[in-house]
């Protein structure tokens, strides 16, 4: 089982004026391919700096984050652009698709960036992932045409459509209603089995993380737990054993 | 390839949004740029064609492409006259034979025009001086024992004429008196007047005529001279080459002047202006403005102010009339006017105060049934005229020339400008400024024989001046003395003895003394280069010349297009950093706005420079469609106008259009600088915007809405 993402005793400081503010205290973590996680933990605890290392927005400032197997403390600017472009997919608490952009063209974005592909073959991939998402019917609709249910799903449309072997999700219920959040959980869980995409996502709702292969708890910018849970045992998540060792889901 | 095509029209795509989703933001932004670029190309177009226009004005009415003077001169040629009244200090280039010659060994030559310009005061007899010589003359007659019925009659009618004269002046005097601070006043020109005025005078006036008549020419003429002065700026030329080379020119009145004849030539817009009758050319300055400009009295202040004048200024019009012609006025405006008025000075006065109702009619009335009887010109075609000028030793030297006619520049009739040069034949001037000719040098060597002067050095000349009793005369032992002097005296007392139809060898204009020369060119653009070659064959050969270009040779008015040209970038310059500030403004509001959304094109994996380039596009998209609908509304005003034509509104305006109207030329040139001007400013405007964007963190996207 080879590990998409590894981190070894990474701390990442802030700069607050003249204060620094210490937001990840040296966490190390094993991610293995297909993973379904969850990073879980209050407000401040470090979810969102974790979050940031690993989708390669933000580098360490000490210890590695080794990203595919690449040590993103060591890619220039460019590098980590290009290494999220064609590895990571985001999706955001706020889904933020481009308003002035309709639906195909939000999916279609990270390809055009890539341009690896031909227009045709763009298409079919955008209109599969539509079809993933049921909403093969709105994709010339504008962002503001579609409810949070559906920004949700075209954001993952978009976060998927460059087949990237992990996908980064930040709260990615919590502006949603449950059974909105049920169901975009449904599809994320779904795409995770299907594909083997690695999917880790964030949040601090207990129903979300009952859905996760894995969980780590955050507090204070240490992982406080790791655990393995079974696709159905939410409970488990409570009693789970910490661990820093990557786990089959 | 393909791949990068996709990527920009996306970026296209997303800029065009964006800049719809703030359609209000774009619409002022693109405003302003739309209308900078439209000044630009209007503004450019309009002083290209109006720099093109007045070339042509100030080359072909007599600059021509190059002015050539001596290099040793005090001040600049100022061909247009500038503001100052008299001459430029010119040192004068001796030889103009071997200037021409040198100057014609340069390819791009086509012509060489010699010239001096000068001004000077000119007396034309005023009517008083006329009517008193035209008494004199039947008195001679009669003293002569000519009689007879109509000889009388005319006799009587010339002393009934100088007696209204004597009367309209003693009105006018009183008249002052009754004004100003009578100490103001000379009492013997009031008992003079009187005196004239007086039926005694007249009683006892064939008695003595000759005595009566040079009283009343030394002592009442002069009370009148007011009118009969002017000033005339005048260019001394070849008369022949300078009608071939300045082609716009064409005689109005009379003819040219003749190959070999000392003449002179009024510019039409200077006689009249200067010569008309101040009446007449009152009238005609209204009757144009109210047909041509479609001005009102009622709205002008300016009309109203000539008709003020018209209708207070009678006195010149008076005098002309003598008894029977006041009798004929005063039938005529009585009906006219259905007044029961006797004066005809009032009921004058009652005619041309003239209103938009009435002017037309009364103008028409003027030209057909007064007109005939007055004297409009005070000196016409076919007249001697009496030149005074100083020369450039002080002296006063005269010159009688005939006016053979009067010319204008095609285009340019009513520009005070092109129209301030009188012409007259380059020998003329030559004597006017004082140079010595072959002519004069005779004539001198004459006097000097006939007087039995003999040549005396400088050195000498007090003791011979002033120790030499048996000098008879000592203004021809004084001519005899210093050479430059005695060309003035000679001058003084030769000038009545001249025939001033008396002509010269046509030779003469070739050989002698010139002050500068006009250059034609084949090719016109080639004139700096030109300018340059002149000076170095100058050098070459000796001769101090130095050239300059038509603009420079025509001072302040040919820096005009220049000057407006700095006004108009100025404002151009201010309109497009006031743009760019606002639209500096406006990308950075905007970038601000969208800091999540360039954070999340960023995580998504869009490089910088894709940020760059969307926001530089926003910029061009807006400064190109904004910036090529303003220039092209820009494009479709000259078209039109170009058409259409501007009006010139007023003389001066003549000049600078080169004619009454201005059709304007669209420049492409100026079309590209407007884009490239707006090109500029759009991406000088989002630099700072795109640097912030660039420096936008991935990182903004996950920070989640509060």
């Amino acid at each position: 089982m080879t590990a998409i993402v590894s981190i070894h005793n990474a701390t990442k400081d802030y700069r607050l004026g003249k204060v620094v503010v210490p937001a990840l205290r040296g966490v190390s973590l094993e991610v293995a391919q297909g993973e379904f996680l969850s990073i879980a933990g209050p407000s401040g605890s470090g979810k969102t700096t974790l979050l940031n290392l690993i989708g390669c927005v933000d580098t360490p400032t000490t210890g590695t984050v080794e990203v595919a197997g690449r040590n993103t403390a060591k890619l220039s600017e460019r590098e980590l652009t290009k290494l999220r472009l064609n590895t990571i997919g985001f999706i955001f608490q706020s889904f933020n698709l481009v308003g002035v952009l309709d639906v195909f063209r939000n999916i279609e974005l990270p390809l055009l960036l890539q341009r690896a592909l031909s227009g045709p073959e763009r298409e079919k991939r955008v209109f599969e992932l539509l079809d993933r998402v049921g909403l093969r019917d709105h994709a010339r609709h504008r962002p503001n045409e579609l409810s949070g249910g559906q920004r949700q799903r075209v954001a993952i449309a978009r976060a998927l459509v460059t087949r990237p072997s992990l996908v980064l999700a930040d709260e990615p219920t919590a502006n949603l209603d449950s059974v909105t959040g049920q169901n975009i959980l449904d599809l994320m869980k779904e795409l995770n089995r299907t594909e083997k995409t690695t999917f880790i996502f964030s949040t601090h709702d207990a129903r979300v993380m009952a859905h996760a292969s894995a969980l780590i708890r955050l507090a204070d910018g240490k992982l406080a737990e790791r655990g393995e849970l079974g696709p159905t045992t939410g409970e488990a998540a409570e009693h789970a054993a910490p661990s820093s060792a990557g786990a089959a889901p | 390839m393909s791949g990068y095509w996709e990527t920009f029209l996306v970026v296209v795509q997303i800029a065009l949004r964006n800049l719809f989703a703030s359609r209000y933001k774009t619409l002022i932004v693109g405003g302003i740029i739309a209308f900078g670029a439209f000044l630009v190309v209007m503004g450019t177009s309009l002083l290209d064609s109006v720099d093109r226009a007045m070339s042509g004005s100030i080359i072909g009415s007599v600059a021509g492409n190059i002015q050539v003077y001596s290099s040793q001169s005090k001040e600049d040629l100022d061909v247009m006259g500038g503001f100052a009244f008299d001459a430029n200090d010119i040192e004068p280039l001796p030889d103009f034979a071997r200037v021409r010659k040198v100057l014609m060994t340069i390819p791009n030559v086509k012509q060489v025009v010699p010239m001096g310009i000068n001004g000077s005061m000119v007396l034309s007899g005023n009517t008083v001086d006329l009517a008193l010589a035209k008494l004199r003359q039947s008195v001679t007659a009669r003293g002569q024992g000519e009689q007879g019925a109509t000889a009388n009659a005319a006799y009587g009618a010339e002393k009934d004429h100088v007696r209204q004269i004597v009367s309209v002046l003693r009105g006018d005097i009183e008249n002052v008196r009754k004004l100003n601070d009578q100490r103001a006043l000379e009492n013997v020109d009031l008992a003079s007047v009187s005196r004239a005025a007086s039926p005694e005078f007249w009683g006892k006036f064939d008695q003595d005529p000759l005595d009566s008549l040079e009283f009343l020419e030394n002592k009442v003429a002069p009370l009148a001279t007011d009118a009969d002065m002017m000033f005339l700026r005048y260019v001394g030329t070849d008369p022949k080459v300078f009608a071939q080379s300045f082609d716009r020119m064409s005689i109005v009145e009379g003819e040219a002047i003749p190959e070999g004849k000392r003449g002179f030539l009024f510019s039409k817009y200077m006689y009249e202006e200067q010569v008309k009758l101040k009446t007449a050319r009152g009238l005609d300055k209204i009757h144009e403005a109210l047909t041509v400009r479609h001005v009102t009295i009622a709205k002008d202040q300016e009309l109203q102010r000539l008709v003020r004048e018209a209708s207070t200024q009678v006195k010149e019009l008076l005098l002309q009339l003598d008894g029977p012609r006041t009798d004929l006025f005063r039938q005529k405006l009585q009906a006219v006017l259905g007044s029961q008025e006797t004066d005809v000075g009032k009921l004058l006065g009652q005619f041309l105060n003239t209103t938009d109702e009435n002017f037309e009619q009364r103008y028409a009335y003027f030209y057909k049934e007064l007109a005939p009887s007055l004297e409009l010109y005070r000196i016409r075609v076919g007249d001697t005229l009496t030149i005074k000028a100083f020369t450039r030793s002080g002296y006063v030297q005269s010159a009688n020339l005939k006016v053979y006619g009067t010319f204008a520049f095609k285009g340019l009739e009513k520009s005070p400008q092109a129209g301030s040069l009188n012409v007259m034949d380059i020998v003329s001037f030559r004597e006017l400024y004082g140079f010595m000719t072959d002519e004069r040098a005779q004539e001198i060597a004459g006097i000097r024989q006939a007087s039995g002067a003999k040549e005396v050095s400088r050195e000498n000349a007090e003791a011979e001046l002033f120790g030499a009793a048996e000098a008879k005369d000592a203004a021809n032992t004084a001519a005899a003395t210093v050479d430059d002097l005695s060309t003035e005296l000679a001058g003084l007392g030769g000038t009545h003895r001249r025939d001033q139809d008396k002509g010269y060898d046509p030779a003469q204009l070739e050989q002698g003394v010139i002050l500068n020369a006009a250059v034609l060119l084949n090719d016109e653009k080639q004139l700096d280069q030109t300018v340059a070659d002149i000076e170095a064959a100058g050098k070459r050969e000796g001769l101090p010349l130095k050239a300059i270009t038509w603009q420079k040779a025509a001072g302040l008015i040919g820096q005009f297009a220049t000057l407006m040209r700095v006004v108009l970038f100025t404002a151009v310059l201010i309109i497009f950093a006031v743009a760019l500030v606002i639209i500096n403004n406006a990308l950075v509001m905007a970038t601000l706005e969208r800091v999540r959304e360039i954070g999340t094109l960023r995580a998504v994996g869009a490089q910088r420079r894709f940020i760059l380039a969307m926001l530089v596009l926003e910029s061009v998209v807006v400064g190109l469609v904004f910036g090529a609908s303003g220039a092209a509304l820009g494009a479709i005003l000259i078209t039109v106008l170009h058409h259409v034509g501007i009006a010139a509104f007023n003389d001066v305006a003549t000049f600078f259009f080169s004619g009454p109207r201005l059709y304007p030329l669209l420049a492409t040139h100026n079309l590209l600088l407007a884009l490239g001007i707006v090109l500029f400013v759009s991406v000088v405007s989002s630099i700072y915007p795109a640097w912030i964007a660039m420096r936008i963190s991935p990182r903004e996207a996950m920070q989640s809405e509060e």
